[in-house]
């Protein structure tokens, strides 16, 4: 089938792929080393960081095995330095956070690196890193305020190391606005450790093969990736499809208002041959709180559903390349195009993981083999903050609890994974009790919380925590607390999410989904992170799974009543 | 005579390496794997081989076997019916493990595999707090009940792991003796037993992994040893992850031990004929018929990792959480990758050439064994350039269908290619030594050494033949190809000592702790190592303790392993530490971070048994049997060339010869490229440079 192989490889085809996977081995590489030498549990041991390899327009041409929740926006992040900074020269480092130019959200700390070899530029390394704090009023950054302004620090492009120095006016400027500045700086020099053996990595490629043909490759792997990407669009049954959601709110209070408010995303997915449209008309206008995604953000979640949609054997390499078939149109100033100066920290992972979950939805009317379920769809996220009673030293603790992973045509759903946009691992309770002043008292799956389905939903997951000492200033950041995850073809939804504060001698008090509160002394916040939908109806469930489910505890006998409509006598 | 003997089982063949103590002299034996019970091959290997050789059993010094009865039940869910006792609140940390997936893309992705299913997982009230204090006691009336319900369920191991036990063990030491007087026939494992090391979800899955392989791994054991008994063979030693061999009472209290045992074998080897041939930096090796694996010797030191998963998928040990089941013991690191004489040729729809990680394995086999194969495999790639003989392999044992291999190269990839079938031959021979250059990266210039100050030590089947090339990849200067290359991890564990390793977690600011702190734990662990050794009846003047300390900047999460040197702990020696560390950073990572303070996480202790040292010889017996004629073989930028072809039993000591040139023995084929000279050293180690 020649008409389906366009090849479109110059090089020779076994260089072509030495390269390639020296190429994806140093972004891998350098995950590594951020991972053994930062100094925050958020970047050592839950991993909330990217790495990858850009071209010298910042295409990227390989990611890490880390976030897709980074993919749509850290080419900008890098071309933004490209743009700013035409006169780079080895030994520099820049850094930024600008959601409005490639960033997240400011907490998502941007450390480029250019790779020379000579006086001759390669391409870029960049770590993205999520600090776990940026300054703002909030310890962790995550208040609910109406403006970026409120939000931290923005750093806009700028040069941090000339001729491989720091440049301390830069780091003194930095470390003023923001908490715990030492340990900051550890995660700082991570990232540029990381970066510079990216750097040196590249320099060894060109040395080898030349720099004409580091640079031809480095552009052939995006093209191969977006040859087969098209390749596996054109598999696809063409349609078109619509899906709208509603989002909790975005943590601000309309004047008089007791909850807060929802609101709608529209989504409307058109598959044409080998191109896909995510059309994004009729979404509401940009909100007063956090939960305003610049498009990148958005594009991030689209990028990572449709990958896995086209690609379920995750075998087309995740480059830049991936998304030349796909097109994103939002109405500016939406709340999936946000401008600035809107506040952004919260979208970030809550618009970018709802976009994923319903580009699935609105393919399964199209295409229903190769989607899931409504996943958790939030990052279900708590910090703490305050001063620690043992040391009297400051603190931020920042933590996401990962719920159900959606259940697939013919598969479960998987328990408490994290799911499309979002990979970050969990903090070891026994290293998290050693950095903070906090005692986890239950970390457990939630029974009944998987949505039903003849492939049940993946259960979802509830994390307690006991403030020690003293009072913290901590702040949430959900969604799914009133849409809960959807099922599928006749699934049901996964369970909600619920976050409560529990006093001696109180009634327990229901948290907002996001915002500041103050969580006092001997206090316990209770994360309940969401199940995820069912797929098929759950009559078609077989006994056998219902009753292995039964005996695990994963469905209690009057979940096998009510969702199953089973009696747990007769399994 | 005293003889060594050495067995170790691979996917098709069970090898048996014997050594004759006084003169090195290497007898082989190789029968087929028995799946169905792999003590059958064992003890038939080990007679035929004394039978060949005319070794008495009484005669047999060392008897020594690396298993892959761990790994297997592991990898093919066929470990016992274990159970796992928790902290209340906390018996779906086994299950949620770090919350994250191995395959960021993969939409239909398996959750993790779960050693031990939530019915079987039981919860007890009690809690420890990050200090090591008590902050909710016992509830030792609720053990009866955990006890019953262990009875009930017909359990065969169960582990019990609490928050916190690495800082204070009460709980877990009550609860354990609680469960093993009432359930004698159960195996018991405790936490603060297996692992004392923060990290609850790695130390339970430690500790689940060797209650799940304990009862598999005791039976076999069992069975083997009485075998052996009866054959009137010595005590049985195993190898271990770390590559030291224990005996079977030390490997049940902790089966873990146990995985990666066969390459491990493979590495110690390497190290063997480091030290044999005064090479203090060596790099080790080893291709078969589906996997390539490399690990690295750095002054005489075998590099071992204390982050592994067994059972996962993907690239061994590489960055890859969520795959397999983490065991935190010391394991020899390797990295391996999908790349052997079996891996399979192909094109994607993009159209870029890919070898593996499919394997034709033994069955169907390369297109060129003739045994129904069709997909080209790069040994069929080796057949075509003539690499490998075109007629036959195993001294004439298996005949070469050369048409056969052309076929399937020129359908597989030339055509699609448009390539001639000796260029899409070397194509394929190309990318797969790049994928495994990449596991020479990985042990080498990842971890911050120069291969250029390294030789590569070449085995298993088709190792000698990729090995040059790939040196000249990694501009590795000389390449070595061992007596019986075939065997050679077999040979391996007759080389190595007697070894355990001990940890003990103990957190301190190294600027301020106490020496005598620190003295302390060394000295508990190394009472336990002594009596150890003293079990083991190694000689006084054959034991070694050997102590480090896993060291970081205090924010960090990750150490850097440095040596503690030997004698009292005093002030001097832990300046020497900080200062030992924050180089070893430098070195690693490109920076240190003077100012910042020092960490001490782990002190870990290795007691070493040493056994003398043997010398491995491969002489040559003048024979010309099996000697052929020269041949064409396809050479990168000049095409087919007239190449001589050598028999390696008959090349003396002292021969010297300039490729291309190509060296065949029974059990291994050796190639020299054009620009390379080969000496045969006086042992008959055959050592390969560039001109």
């Amino acid at each position: 089938m020649p008409d389906e192989s366009p090849l479109r490889i110059k090089t020779d085809p076994a260089r072509f792929e030495v390269v390639k996977n020296a190429l994806y081995s140093t972004a891998e590489e350098m995950k590594i080393i951020v991972a053994k030498t930062a100094y925050s549990p958020l970047l050592k041991v839950a991993g909330d960081y990217s790495c990858g390899v850009f071209d010298l327009a910042g295409g990227m041409v390989a990611q890490g095995p880390d976030l897709p929740i980074h993919l749509g926006s850290m080419p900008d992040a890098v071309r933004a330095v490209v743009k700013a900074f035409p006169d780079a020269a080895a030994g520099d480092v820049f850094i930024h956070n600008d959601p409005y130019n490639g960033g997240s959200h400011l907490p998502d700390v941007n450390v480029v690196t250019p790779a020379f070899l000579g006086s001759r530029l390669l391409g870029f390394c960049c770590v993205r890193a999520h600090w776990p704090d940026i300054g703002s009023a909030s310890p962790g950054s995550y208040g609910a305020v109406t403006e970026i302004f409120g939000e931290g620090l923005q750093i806009p492009p700028i040069r941090l190391y000339r001729d491989g120095e720091i440049d301390r006016n830069v780091e003194a400027l930095i470390c003023a606005n923001i908490r715990m500045p030492a340990e900051r700086m550890g995660d700082l020099r991570a990232q540029v450790a990381a970066n510079r053996r990216g750097a040196a990595r590249l320099e060894a490629l060109a040395r080898k093969y030349g720099a004409d043909t580091l640079l031809q490759i480095m552009q052939e792997v995006q093209d191969y990736s977006e040859a087969m990407m098209r390749l596996a669009f054109r598999k696809l049954p063409d349609g078109e499809a619509s899906f709208t959601d509603t989002i909790d709110g975005d943590g601000i209070l309309a004047p008089g208002a007791n909850a807060d408010e929802t609101f709608i995303v529209k989504l409307t997915l058109v598959k044409r041959g080998d191109r896909i449209t995510a059309d994004f008309a009729g979404s509401d206008p940009q909100v007063a709180g956090p939960m305003n995604a610049p498009l990148t953000v958005t594009a991030s979640g689209v990028y990572c559903a449709l990958k896995m949609i086209a690609d379920p054997k995750s075998l087309i390499p995740a480059n830049s390349g991936c998304w030349r078939p796909i097109a994103i149109e939002a109405p500016t100033g939406s709340v999936v195009n946000a401008q600035s100066p809107a506040p952004v920290v919260y979208a970030n992972h809550e618009m970018s993981a709802r976009v994923a979950d319903m580009i699935f939805a609105a393919m399964h009317k199209i295409s229903p083999e190769n989607v899931m379920a409504g996943s958790q769809g939030t990052s279900a996220i708590v910090t703490f903050g305050g001063v620690d009673y043992r040391t009297a030293e400051r603190y931020v603790s920042y933590e996401s609890t990962k719920g159900g992973f959606g259940a697939r045509p013919a598969k479960d759903g998987i328990n408490g994974l994290a799911s499309t946009v979002a990979n970050m691992m969990n903090t070891p309770i026994e290293m998290l009790e050693m950095s903070f002043p906090l005692r986890v008292e239950e970390y457990a799956l939630i029974p009944d919380s998987g949505g039903a389905g003849t492939w049940r939903g993946g259960l979802g997951v509830k994390r307690t925590w006991r403030i020690l000492g003293r009072d913290s200033n901590s702040a949430s950041c959900c969604e799914r607390s009133v849409t809960p995850p959807f099922g599928l073809a006749g699934g049901l939804p996964g369970s909600p999410t619920r976050l409560t504060l529990e006093q001696a001698g109180k009634p327990t008090e229901r948290l907002p989904s996001k915002g500041g509160f103050v969580a006092p002394a001997d206090a316990r916040v209770v994360m309940e992170a969401p199940g995820s939908g069912g797929y098929g109806p759950p009559a078609g469930r077989s006994r056998e799974r219902l009753r292995d489910d039964l005996i695990d505890g994963y469905v209690t006998p009057e979940g096998a009543r009510r969702d199953y409509g089973v009696d747990p006598e007769t399994l | 005579m005293a003889w060594r003997v050495g067995v170790d089982i691979g996917g098709t063949f069970t090898d048996v390496a014997m050594v004759e103590e006084a003169t090195g002299r290497i007898g082989i034996a190789k029968v087929l794997t028995t799946p169905h019970d792999f003590s059958e091959a064992v003890i038939d290997g080990i007679r035929q081989g004394l039978a060949r050789e005319k070794i008495a059993p009484a005669d047999v010094s060392l008897l020594a076997h690396a298993t892959t009865v761990v790994t297997n039940a592991l990898l093919e869910h066929k470990g016992a019916k274990a159970g796992l006792v928790t902290t209340r609140g906390f018996r779906d940390v086994l299950e949620l493990r770090r919350s994250s997936r191995s395959d960021l893309y993969d939409l239909f992705q398996d959750g993790p595999a779960i050693l031990v299913p939530r019915r079987w997982r039981y919860e007890v009230t009690e809690r420890i707090d990050a200090q090591g204090a008590v902050v909710t006691p016992l509830a030792e009336s609720e053990i009866d009940g955990v006890i019953a319900a262990i009875r009930d369920a017909g359990l065969e191991a169960v582990a019990v792991s609490f928050l916190f036990s690495f800082l204070n063990d009460r709980h877990e030491r009550i609860v354990g003796d609680r469960l093993r007087k009432a359930l004698p026939q159960v195996k018991i494992f405790l936490s603060c037993e297996v692992l004392p090391e923060v990290r609850e979800f790695e130390r339970t899955s430690t500790t689940a992994v060797c209650a799940y392989v304990a009862p598999v791994l005791e039976s076999y054991l069992g069975r083997l040893q009485k075998a052996v008994t009866e054959l009137g063979l010595p005590k049985l030693y195993v190898m271990g992850s770390s590559g030291g061999v224990f005996d079977i009472a030390e490997g049940l209290r902790m089966p873990a031990m146990a995985v990666e045992s066969g390459p491990a074998a493979g590495v110690i080897a390497a190290a063997l004929v480091g030290r044999q041939l005064g090479l203090a930096n060596v790099i080790s090796f080893d291709m078969g018929g589906t996997t390539a694996k490399a690990s690295l010797i750095a002054e005489g030191e075998v590099a071992v990792t204390a982050e592994y998963e067994v059972g996962g998928s993907g690239h061994v040990n590489r960055w890859q959480h969520g795959s397999g089941h983490p065991i935190r013991v010391p394991v020899i690191d390797l990295a391996e990758v999908s790349a052997g004489g079996g891996s399979i040729a192909w094109v994607d729809p993009g159209g870029a050439l890919k070898v593996g990680p499919g394997s034709a394995g033994s069955a169907p086999g390369p297109a060129a064994y003739g045994r129904g194969g069709i997909a080209a495999t790069v040994s069929d790639a080796n057949v075509v350039l003539g690499y490998l003989n075109r007629e036959a392999l195993l001294g004439g044992d298996l005949k070469i269908d050369l048409a056969a291999a052309e076929a399937a190269i020129a359908r597989s990839v030339g055509e699609p290619l448009g390539l001639s079938v000796p260029e899409a031959a070397a194509r394929i021979i190309e990318i797969v030594d790049s994928n495994m250059a990449e596991a020479l990266r990985i042990v080498s210039i990842e971890r911050g050494h120069d291969p250029r100050e390294f030789s590569l030590v070449a085995f298993g089947g088709a190792g000698p033949i990729h090995a040059a090339s790939l040196a000249g990849e990694l501009q590795i200067p000389e390449v070595v190809v061992p007596p019986a290359p075939g065997v050679f991890s077999a040979l391996g564990l007759v080389a190595t000592d007697l070894r355990r390793d001990y940890s003990r977690t103990l957190y301190a600011d190294l600027g301020s702790v106490e020496p005598a702190v620190i003295a302390a734990a060394f000295d508990a662990m190394e009472t336990e190592g002594r009596a150890m050794l003293t079990a083991a009846n190694v000689a006084p003047g054959r034991r070694g303790l050997l102590r480090f300390a896993d060291i970081r900047y205090r924010r960090q999460a990750y150490e850097l392993t440095v040596p503690v040197a030997d004698g009292p702990v005093t002030q001097e020696t832990l300046k020497g530490l900080v200062a030992a560390f924050h180089d070893k950073h430098r070195q690693t990572y490109g920076h240190a971070s003077n100012k910042d303070a020092v960490q001490l996480v782990n002190l870990r202790l290795t007691a070493v048994g040493r056994i003398p040292g043997v010398t491995l010889a491969q002489r040559a017996n003048g024979t010309a049997a099996g000697r052929t004629g020269p041949r064409d073989i396809w050479f990168a930028g000049e095409g087919f060339v007239r190449t001589p072809v050598h028999w390696r039993p008959g090349l003396s000591a002292g021969t010297v010869i300039d490729g291309p040139a190509v060296i065949e023995a029974v059990d291994s084929t050796t190639l020299l490229p054009p620009g390379w000279q080969a000496a045969i050293d006086a042992q008959g180690y055959i050592r390969m440079k560039r001109r």
